[in-house]
């Protein structure tokens, strides 16, 4: 296993260089040069222009300029300043939104996957149902809807006619007035708490494992961990000043999680449903039967559990789609995050920022790959073994 | 606390009957009609005893088994007879009566028992489970590894390996493992469908005369199914004969094997190569079995059968004894000559 994942690693490592590399090549590439354009910026004081000719190094050899950019991306930690906003590093505007952006994405991935696997499972073990067919028809609708006017939709739906929830964006600028907090710290501590009680609780049900081989007292254990380690998240968080804040910033990720969710969820649930029917085909089902297992448990532990891996590797496929969803959904809900950042520095021809925002998108789209890959060895016997 | 950990069968007096199947009649509803799949099928099962049930794949062998077990696809439906165990009528049990017999007192070795493994979950867990939904007393951890030590043992396999993932256990390991599984509660009957048809020869014969170790010594008593005919000799006592969903012949397995009385038998013994005694000219069984749904009328061998008159065509033979638990379903059986140079 640990053989396995280091050289995923490795891998991703690899690709990662490839990809910065192409992204240089691919922006060298383009017709006329990259100094002509910012030259002729009037937004730029000509000192400054200076200090750019020779930050840029535009006079070296183009090899010795790749190797600089990938010096700079991984050990500089460099990644130039904003052209739009000088003199603001590229690093600094994109290290704002990049929370927002995993925020987002993790919590509609994780909503979308956790629900539509459930809701998948049952309605392929409830076959030639009314609610199968319901599920079926709605989650099409879903599946096949035109995103971007299904966002707005969404948008005018519950902010505009119910007036519940905010027209996009990240904070409500008036409540905020005179706030003794950044909305960016209030945004990191929520994102502390929730990393934080996962850890926790992942930890703690290692331990439980340890220590019993009861799966009943096993499965207890783990859902008083669970709740106690909410409860002490609740507990901080109502006693805590920022409160308010987070309710506030809480309040504007709804709309746009629902969306996300809502529309991932749908391609879960079919996909659950057909891997799941199939699932229910094999021999070991019979032999589950034949054990006298009861039905909950063939569906839960024996179909549910086989069906999961097909439905988590077409997961991973479908992350480059996600990722271009991503950029379309953060600019229809204005949320300020790396999509947003990268669509801006495209229409202001801010070309740190946009190969900063790539680069970066570039990254997490490797690590998500990673993390898919590594959870399938964990859940598939057959991968994890041969390393 | 060994004394409850023993593995034995849990059937009783040797000879006395344990399962008993009566005129049993089942049916799969498909759009083009029904599926006649087992058709008025009578015999019983003693304790202690290996009994087996030869014939043609789509016969209806495998129908007989999940009706045992009560297993069926949604689309069957038992018209008639009964099934017995110990004397209760498992036919008329409610679902979950019948799911705490199921491995308890009927456990399944399955026709391709190579894929009867969940992929995901360790050979010694799927064991575990077995033992956790039907022993009758709470096991701790440590007694269920004892057990099932003892089962891997008991079918030749390292009991280290309980800790291995199907796929790296060898078909002919996995077919031990399924056996040992089989064994695991102490189940009062057996049923091994084809159990060890997928697997080559060698292996295939190891498996066979452990299995028939096992039975004797722990007096296990089991039902053999499978197209061929040598491995229903090799391992069983008794035997049935199964055309087209009906049990055409029923006898000692040396009977049958010897003096076979049905055409059909005799015509697939002829057709089998034997592996003990000399060569024997084959002998062709030809045509292909009739159609379920529409099957022959009268007997229905009639249309592959070299002995068939108008009477077969138009009346069904019943049952008939011809020896000493010997009986066959044929108008003309005396007609059926001797086996030529065929030895056990
Ligand atoms: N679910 C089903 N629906 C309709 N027909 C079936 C079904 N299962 C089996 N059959 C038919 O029933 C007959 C007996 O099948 P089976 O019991 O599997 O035979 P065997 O085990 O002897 O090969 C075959 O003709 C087969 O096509
Ligand atoms: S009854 Fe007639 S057709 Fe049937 S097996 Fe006997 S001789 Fe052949
Ligand atoms: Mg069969």
């Amino acid at each position: 296993m640990v053989k396995y994942i280091a050289k995923r690693f490795g891998q991703i490592f690899i690709l990662f260089y490839v990809f910065l590399a192409l992204l240089f090549l691919l922006l060298d590439l383009q017709p006329g040069d990259i100094s002509q354009q910012f030259v002729g910026n009037p937004n730029i004081p000509p000192e400054a222009k200076v200090i750019m000719v020779r930050q840029l190094g535009l006079d070296q050899p183009k090899i010795v300029q790749l190797g600089h950019h990938l010096w700079n991306y991984s050990f500089g930690m460099d990644m130039g300043v904003s052209w739009s906003s000088y003199p603001r590093e590229v690093a600094d505007i994109l290290f704002t939104a990049l929370p927002r952006t995993v925020f987002l994405f993790l919590t509609a991935t994780v909503l979308s996957f956790w629900l539509g696997f459930y809701t998948g499972k049952l309605v392929a073990w409830r076959r030639g149902t009314v609610v199968e067919k319901s599920v079926m028809v709605t989650s099409i609708f879903f599946w096949t809807v035109f995103y971007p006017w299904f966002a707005i939709l969404m948008l005018w739906f519950f902010a505009s006619q119910l007036g519940w929830f905010p027209i996009g964006k990240f904070i409500t600028v008036e409540t905020w007035i005179g706030s003794p907090f950044s909305a960016d710290s209030v945004f990191i501590l929520m994102l502390t708490s929730i990393a934080a009680v996962t850890l926790v609780y992942g930890i703690l049900r290692l331990v439980i494992d340890r220590s019993t081989d009861d799966p009943r007292s096993r499965q207890n254990l783990h859902r008083i961990a669970l709740w106690s380690l909410i409860a002490v998240a609740t507990v901080f968080w109502a006693f805590n000043s920022r409160r308010t804040y987070a309710m506030d910033i809480l309040w504007h990720t709804v709309v746009p999680v629902l969306t996300l969710t809502l529309v991932n969820f749908a391609g879960t649930t079919l996909l659950t449903r057909s891997s799941m029917l199939e699932t229910l085909r094999e021999d070991y089902i019979l032999t589950a039967r034949a054990k006298g297992v009861p039905e909950s448990t063939i569906r839960d532990r024996h179909a549910a559990r086989n069906a999961m891996l097909p439905v988590t590797t077409s997961l991973v496929l479908q992350l480059a789609v996600v990722i271009a969803g991503g950029v379309i959904t953060e600019q229809i809900f204005s949320w300020p995050g790396l999509g947003r950042a990268l669509l801006g520095a495209i229409t202001a021809e801010d070309i740190p920022v946009a190969m900063g925002a790539l680069a970066l998108i570039g990254v997490l789209s490797l690590l998500a790959h990673l993390v898919a890959d590594i959870t399938y060895a964990f859940l598939d016997p057959r991968i994890r073994v041969q390393g | 606390m060994a004394q409850t950990l023993e593995i034995e069968s849990r059937g009783g007096k040797a000879g006395t009957p344990l399962l008993e199947v009566q005129n049993l009649v089942m049916h799969y509803g498909t759009k083009e009609g029904d599926v006649s799949a087992v058709e008025d099928v009578t015999f019983t099962l003693n304790n202690g005893e290996a009994i087996g049930l030869v014939g043609e794949s789509g016969c209806g062998k495998t129908s007989i088994a999940l009706t045992l077990l009560r297993l069926l696809p949604d689309n069957s439906v038992v018209k008639s007879g009964d099934v017995r165990l110990d004397g209760e009528s498992l036919i008329g049990l409610d679902e979950e009566q019948m799911r705490r017999r199921r491995w308890r007192d009927i456990s399944m070795v399955f026709q391709g028992a190579m894929n009867s493994w969940n992929p995901v979950y360790r050979i010694g867990d799927q064991i575990r489970e077995a033992l956790r939904l039907h022993w009758p007393e709470t096991l701790t951890y440590q007694e269920e590894t004892e057990r099932i030590a003892a089962l891997f043992e008991l079918v030749g396999l390292n009991p280290a390996t309980m800790e291995r993932y199907p796929h790296e256990f060898s078909g002919g390991m996995r077919q031990r493992a399924v056996i040992a599984m089989a064994l695991s509660c102490n189940p009062k009957v057996i049923i091994a469908d084809e159990p060890t048809t997928a697997l080559d020869v060698i292996v295939q014969d190891q498996i066979l005369r452990e299995l028939k170790k096992i039975q004797k010594e722990l007096g296990m008593s089991i039902i053999y199914i499978s197209h061929d005919i040598a491995v229903i000799a090799e391992v069983t006592e008794r035997m049935g004969v199964m055309y087209a969903g009906k049990l055409v012949e029923l006898g000692s397995t040396i009977e049958v094997f010897h003096r076979p009385k049905h055409p059909y038998s005799y015509l697939l013994l002829k057709s089998t190569p034997s592996i003990t005694g000399p060569r024997r000219k084959l002998a062709p069984l030809e045509g292909e079995p009739p159609n379920l749904i529409e099957p022959p009328s009268g007997c229905r061998f009639h249309p592959r059968c070299p002995f068939a008159t108008q009477q077969c065509i138009d009346e069904d033979p019943p049952l008939t004894t011809v020896g000493e638990g010997h009986s066959v379903a044929c108008w003309h059986w005396q007609e059926v000559p001797e086996i030529g140079g065929l030895q056990k």
